[in-house]
């Protein structure tokens, strides 16, 4: 039977704490970030002229090809090569993840703007809105209600997305728990406490915006 | 002579919601009763808990005078003896019109290859749609798809015909095509009970008509002509002459 | 700075075989995960409350955690609980299979719960067994119906596999950044690496795009 001394974790819950506490905060910008660029994105993708729609749905469909890992290590550490610009594992995991997750919300919103229905575009038009009046104040509105769910596990991503910064040795919780995990030579207790802690955080995230998601759902259908 | 179908003081509840009250009677080796009444009097629930789709919570249905059994495998063996059609054809989609039709006779009775396609073929000819044996359904018109799964549930050659609202889906103009369907099956001494809103072929297949009102209360029963000329109840005539106004 | 591709030339034969470990790892986790997603799905729909129980709480849990962390927590603390000595690839594809099977149980569960009821009535009717009604009928239609959902989680699945280049399954990733770690070629290697993962991945994406289109609005 296996001995659970759970020492280093006595040891090292503050530490680990500090942890979640730098997933969570990488997550929010992030996903603040990735919504901001997503949302142009996918509005751009949907309504702009040839010479922008194509770039940009080159730089989407790039991003769903690409690991997420290989955008973090090559942001890390082949960018600042490249341009001479270094500015430390935080940051490069926040501009590698925020280019990754972007495009996944920049496909949500395309699908979520193409499922307004061309009706609600006539009916608008005929009250003699101009095209951003009516991207705005109709099909946006509409669209972003609709997305939610989607939105929703946008967060979900980002955060489980987090844990793989840890790999360009951002100190947030994953990367801890490996740090703690390879000290204390307690890997069982640790990986299976950080297992733990994960679901903790993410089973609500994800429950909370489907309880969100169903008291407004009825503002997006049309 | 015995019944083959007895419905003996059915009741059904929802939770607190009535659905049938003490509904009492039976059905006879070749005949046709039609269960007419407004929606929500309960008659497609007791097709349903005719064949097990739905469990009774009181009074006994017995087949042959025999109750249905309360295990899965004998009600299994039930439902292969009651054809049953529905409202929305329910054709399996994935399949073509032939395979639809060899399904019952393939896979419940293990019937060989050979037997249940001839099967098939004399059925779809007998529906008139032997030309779209290899169609899909969803390329048939609604009528065609009544057609076919009239076909699919004959193929079991059932005891009993059980037609939930089985025109009540289509257009108008493919009604006429299932209902001369249904006729033929009642001319060739079929047992068949018929939920419909269809009363031009209540009062001229129909042996008996059977007068649901809400609340799941069978109101009267009798010879069509009763009921659609000279019905006892008040009721019966105040839902005919709003069936009138409406059509 | 002076750059030097030709080591990306030099080293073909190890891209290639880490390419190739790639997919090979894709296929395999895919294949059991379909099949355990299956099971997954069918328990969740059982009537016995454990059953389902136990396949939600799989399900959920799995779901609900990031790759990178089931993979280590495969690599070092499952040979502790178990006693199994796996080597990395079969520790990869164990922690890959857990994650993608819990995706695909709730796509399988979506497509069988979106198959009208009537259908399995239909079936019942005519005298088939549970068991039969959702092998014959509700089973194909709802396979037809989740094959873009299965798409996606491929590409996905795909992209994924490079997350067992922590435990040093020689797989493209790890394959690119050893040799990166050996040359100091670093944005070489890491270009090259994210080059082939484009290559491969960006008409797996165009594909699936295509299935969706072609698939996606059937009935």
């Amino acid at each position: 039977m296996f001995d659970w001394d759970l020492s280093a974790l006595e040891e090292s819950w503050r530490f680990l704490l500090g942890g979640v506490g730098v997933t969570l905060g990488l997550s929010a910008l992030t996903v603040a970030t990735s919504l901001t660029l997503g949302i142009a994105v996918g509005v751009l993708r949907c309504y702009a002229g040839a010479w922008l729609r194509v770039p940009l749905t080159f730089y989407v469909d790039s991003m769903r090809a690409i690991p997420v890992l290989v955008v973090l290590v090559w942001m890390y550490f082949a960018f600042p090569l490249l341009t001479g610009v270094s500015a430390g594992p935080f940051w490069a995991a926040l501009a590698a993840l925020t280019v990754h997750v972007a495009a996944y919300v920049a496909e949500i919103v395309r699908a979520g703007i193409e499922s307004v229905r061309p009706g609600q575009i006539r009916a608008a038009l005929a009250l003699g809105m101009s095209q951003p009046q009516l991207v705005m104040q109709v099909v946006l509105p509409q669209a972003l209600v609709r997305m939610l769910p989607a939105i929703g596990s946008v967060v979900s991503v980002t955060i489980k997305d987090t844990a793989i910064a840890a790999t360009i040795a951002v100190p947030e919780f994953m990367k801890r728990a490996e740090t703690v995990a390879g000290q204390s030579y307690q890997p069982v207790q640790v990986y299976t406490a950080a297992l733990v802690v994960y679901f903790l955080i993410l089973f609500p995230t994800t429950r909370l915006i489907d309880r969100i998601h169903a008291r407004v759902a009825h503002l997006g259908r049309s | 002579m015995n019944p083959v179908i007895e419905y003996r003081a059915v009741c059904k509840n929802y939770g607190s919601f009535v659905a049938l009250r003490d509904v009492s009677f039976s059905v006879s080796k070749g005949e046709v009763v039609c269960l007419i009444g407004p929606s929500g009097s309960g008659k497609s629930t007791l097709l349903r808990c005719t064949n097990g789709l739905e469990q009774i919570s009181g009074g006994a249905i017995l087949l042959d005078g025999a109750p249905l059994p309360q295990t899965r495998a004998g009600m299994r063996a039930v439902r292969q003896r009651m054809g049953m059609v529905f409202q929305n054809f329910e054709l399996f989609p994935h399949r073509s019109v032939f395979a639809n039709v060899m399904m019952g006779p393939l896979t419940v009775l293990r019937m060989d290859h050979a037997a249940a396609r001839a099967r098939a073929e004399a059925l779809l000819d007998k529906v008139g749609l032997a030309d779209k044996a290899a169609s899909m359904p969803a390329a048939l018109s609604g009528g065609q798809q009544q057609r076919v799964a009239i076909a699919r549930a004959l193929a079991m050659e059932p005891a009993v015909m059980l037609f939930d609202e089985p025109t009540s889906a289509l257009d108008p103009e493919t009604i006429g095509e299932v209902l001369s369907v249904m006729k033929r099956l009642a001319d060739e001494g079929m047992t068949m009970i018929v939920v419909t809103h269809e009363m031009t072929f209540a009062r001229r297949v129909a042996d008996r008509v059977v007068v649901f009102e809400r609340g799941g209360v069978l109101l009267e029963q009798g010879p069509p002509r009763q009921i659609f000329d000279a019905p006892l109840m008040e009721r019966t005539r105040d839902f005919l002459s709003h069936l009138d106004w409406s059509g | 700075m002076n750059f030097e591709w030709s080591i990306i030339w030099r080293s073909r034969e190890a891209l290639l075989e880490g390419t190739l470990t790639t997919v090979l790892l894709s296929v395999v986790t895919m294949t059991i995960a379909i099949a355990g997603g299956m099971l997954l799905a069918l328990m969740r729909l059982s009537r016995w409350r454990a059953l389902s129980a136990s396949s939600a709480a799989f399900v959920e849990f799995f779901r609900n955690l990031p790759l990178i962390l089931v993979v280590y927590w495969a690599f070092y603390v499952l040979p502790e609980l178990t006693g199994w000595q796996l080597d990395a690839f079969s520790t990869g594809l164990v922690a890959l299979s857990l994650n993608v099977s819990a995706y695909n149980a709730e796509t399988f569960r979506a497509g069988i719960m979106s198959i009208r009821k009537g259908q399995g009535e239909a079936a019942l009717t005519l005298g088939m067994s549970e068991v039969q009604a959702m092998w014959h009928v509700v089973l194909p239609q709802a396979v037809r119906r989740v094959v873009p959902v299965l798409a996606s989680t491929w590409i996905s699945l795909f992209k994924d596999t490079s997350l067992v280049s922590v435990i040093g399954v020689s797989e493209l990733a790890h394959v690119s950044l050893e040799i990166r770690a050996q040359s100091f070629r670093v944005l070489e290697m890491l270009t090259a690496m994210a080059a082939i993962y484009w290559a491969l991945g960006y008409p797996q994406a165009k594909l699936v795009d295509w299935i969706n289109r072609r698939y996606g609005h059937t009935e």
